[in-house]
Order: structure tokens, then sequence, then C-alpha cells
């Protein structure tokens, strides 16, 4: 199997987690977070290979905030331009609770069949 | 990867243009102000390192420029595809009726009169900022405040460049930025004002707030004389028709001239027929309206995205 297939399902499984990973981070954070925060601290938790690049989050973190589950507000910065802080808003709260177990069952589901116990 | 590994913050970020080319200007600034930024903050948090150094690590971080590019590409189709405007059905019908009258249920028919109105009052504010700030800015050059003014009074040309876009993204659905340009890397006031001086988008973003006047009172006119005119001619048969019924002593104290043809007392006949009048004028408003509407995003865009 060449590298490539595995990137191309890697990315197809990141369409929809990356959503899911960015708002449980915002969620658990106690203060606002702006992108750069963000990425960094994604970047600490999947030390080695990661799962996905940095660059991703940016367009996706837009989204989530144009949809009303994010609201953000612009800080000047000295050390270069403004900074977009990030939070979660009580919408997206609640679909991080429901795409929480969204993924809690298709986890389960997944794993079931790949360890061959139900089979 | 086939292109070679960016050394600095400017050679990634004309790679991710290039792999962004064919893309819509809007969604090519808004990918390069974060990538700017990334980069930008990543370089300042490794004081020890080169910028050479940094970037080649920002390949297994951030992405290569073609990871960057397809992550924007597919974001971008797929918030169109949930936010598009659902098309009237009626546009999908080929009848010609359907079609005219279609524009009635169009939301953006109704913003694109919203934004002709409020046309008027933004351009005769943006002709004010700019021609105040340019004059001002020529009497200050002699003196030191000279310099932050020009860069404060620009500075406010980009923000208002950038509220105008979302403005019309709303009003008219035109994929616009949502981030400002970039100011680059921290540099000295002179550098910075030699750097917009040379900068084409500072002209025309001034040359679009100069235009807004002029286009403002277009808008405004023709939004409020089309208004005004097909309301009151439609709801004559409505008065007439009250009129006679005796719900409503209505006068009319102006007689009407339309050409050669003068109407002084309101028949029910005259009444239909300018109430007909008056329901075409409005149509052919709100297809105007809806034509303005794109075609001055598009001139919005030429002027304000584009030259970046």
């Amino acid at each position: 199997m060449d590298d490539s297939q595995a990137r191309k399902f890697q990315k197809d499984l990141n369409a929809g987690l990356v959503a899911l990973v960015l708002l449980a981070v915002l969620e658990r954070s106690p203060e606002d977070l702006y992108g750069y925060e963000i990425a960094k601290r994604l970047q600490k938790v999947n030390e080695g290979e990661a799962l996905f690049k940095e660059g991703t989050i940016y367009p996706v973190l837009r989204t989530l905030a144009a949809g009303g589950l994010l609201t953000s507000r612009v800080v000047p910065s000295y050390s270069g331009p403004p900074r977009r802080y990030y939070r979660i808003t009580d919408e997206g709260r609640s679909l991080l609770a429901q795409w929480s177990g969204i993924w809690r069952q298709t986890r389960g589901f997944v794993d079931r069949f790949i360890e061959g116990t139900d089979l | 990867m086939s292109a070679n590994a960016a050394r600095s913050i400017d050679d990634y970020l004309k790679q991710l243009r290039a792999a962004l080319e064919g893309q819509d200007p809007a969604l090519i600034q808004d990918a390069l102000y974060d990538a700017e930024e990334y980069l930008r903050a990543e370089v300042a948090a490794h004081p020890g390192k080169s910028e050479a150094d940094v970037l080649e690590l920002i390949a297994s971080t951030y992405g290569a420029p073609e990871e960057v590019a397809a992550a924007y590409r597919d974001t971008e189709a797929k918030v169109k595809a949930a936010l598009k405007t659902p098309v009237p059905a009626a546009a999908a019908g080929a009848s010609g009726w359907k079609r005219f009258f279609g524009v009635y249920l169009d939301p953006r028919t109704y913003t694109s009169i919203f934004y002709m109105l409020l046309a008027l009052a933004t351009g005769i504010l943006y002709f004010t900022i700019v021609v105040t700030g340019l004059s001002l800015s020529f009497g200050f050059a002699v003196l030191i405040i000279g310099i932050p003014f020009f860069l404060a009074f620009i500075g406010i040309t980009r923000v208002i460049a950038l509220g105008e876009g979302r403005l019309l993204e709303a009003v008219t659905g035109e994929r616009m930025p949502r981030r400002p340009v970039h100011p680059g890397p921290p540099a000295g006031w002179l550098k910075r004002i030699g750097e917009m001086l040379a900068d084409a988008r500072t002209w025309t973003t001034l040359l679009y707030m100069l235009l807004m006047l002029p286009l403002g009172i277009v808008y405004f006119t023709v939004a409020v004389t089309g208004l005004a005119v097909g309301l009151a001619f439609s709801s004559l048969p409505v008065l007439v028709l009250a009129r006679w019924l005796g719900w409503a002593n209505v006068t009319f104290s102006d007689d009407l001239h339309i050409g050669f043809w003068t109407v002084s007392e309101y028949s029910m006949v005259s009444a239909l027929f300018l109430g007909a009048l008056g329901v075409l004028i409005l149509t052919l408003l709100m297809h105007a309206a809806r034509g303005i509407g794109r075609g001055h995003a598009h001139l919005a865009k030429a002027l304000l995205v584009v030259p970046g």
C-alpha cells in the first residue's frame, strides 16, 4: 500500500473530525484562544506524526464562527497584526455534546469489527 | 511535493498563492492572511532560530502550500453549498412570466434595495473621509504628525474596505474577504508608508470610496423614485375602489399628466391601467436592484480585493 492512499483515508476521516476537535479544545479551555495557540495545543498532544496539518484548522475555525458555534473578538497585539480570539457559544456546546455522542457510537461500532469480537 | 521547500515567509506565501491560482481572490486573501499570521508567530516563538530553520519544519506542522491550499478549497466548497440561498423555484421554470415576477421571491432583491438606499449615506461618509484624510495628509506632511496621521488614515480605509466587503457579501452573496490585508513584518514608519504608497490597492480603495458618492446618489435616487412611483400607482385601484364603495373619502388633489394624457377624475378603468403600470415599474425596479447589487459587488471586488 502506498502512502498516498493512507493520506487520502486520513483526509476523508478528518473532514468532520477537525471541527469536533476544535470545539472540544475551545470547550475545555478556560480562556479564549487564537488560531496559533489552538494549533500549538494540538501539536503538543500529537507529538510525532500530526494527524492533521495546522494550516487546515484556520478555514474550519472561520466556518464554525460563521455558523454561530464560536464567537470571536479581535485584540490588538504588540508583536504583530491583531489576533482573533475564539470562544465557544452555547449552541457550539450543545452541538459538541451531540457530536461527541455520535463519535463514541461510531468508534465503538468500528472497533467491534476491527477487533473482530462480534463476528 | 514538487516545489522547493520555502526558505522564507515570503517564499512560502508566494508558493501558497501559486497553489491557490484560479480561486476566488477573496479566498486567496483569507488564506494568505492566516498563513502569514501563523508563520510570523512561529518565527517569533523561536527567537534563537533563523527564519529558514523555522520554515524547514513548517511543511510538517502547518502543512505544505499544496496541502493548505487543498484545505481552503474543500472548506470553501462545503461552506458555499451550505450557505447558498436556494434558488426560487420560479427561476428554474422556463416560463417568461414566472421568471419576470420570480424576482419578488428572491431575498437578494430586497437586500439590494436596502443597499441602494444605504449607499447615499455610506457614499457621503466615504467621500468625506477620503477628501479630509488626503488633504490633511498633505497638510501635515511637513510636520512630524504627518506620518502617523497618514498611516492611521490608510488603516481606516482598509478597515472600511473590509466592512464594505462584509456588507456586500451579506447583500449580494458575492464572496468577499473575511480577513484584512496582512500588514506584513513589523517595520519602520517610513518603510510602511513607502509600502502603502507602492501598493496599488491603496489607490484603488481610495478610488472606490470616492466613486461611492456619485454611485450612492444614483442608487438612492433610482430606489426612492422607483419605490414611490411604483407603490403610488399600484395602490390606485384599491383607493378608487374604496371610494367607489364608499369606504373612504379619497380625494386626489392633483391631475396626473402622462405625456399628452391627463387624468383628473380617476375612473376604475384608468386606475386599473395605472395600477398595472405601477406593478410593472415596481417589478422593473426589483430587477434593476438585483442587477445593480450584483454589478456593484463586482466593482467592489475589482477595486477592493483583486489589486492585492
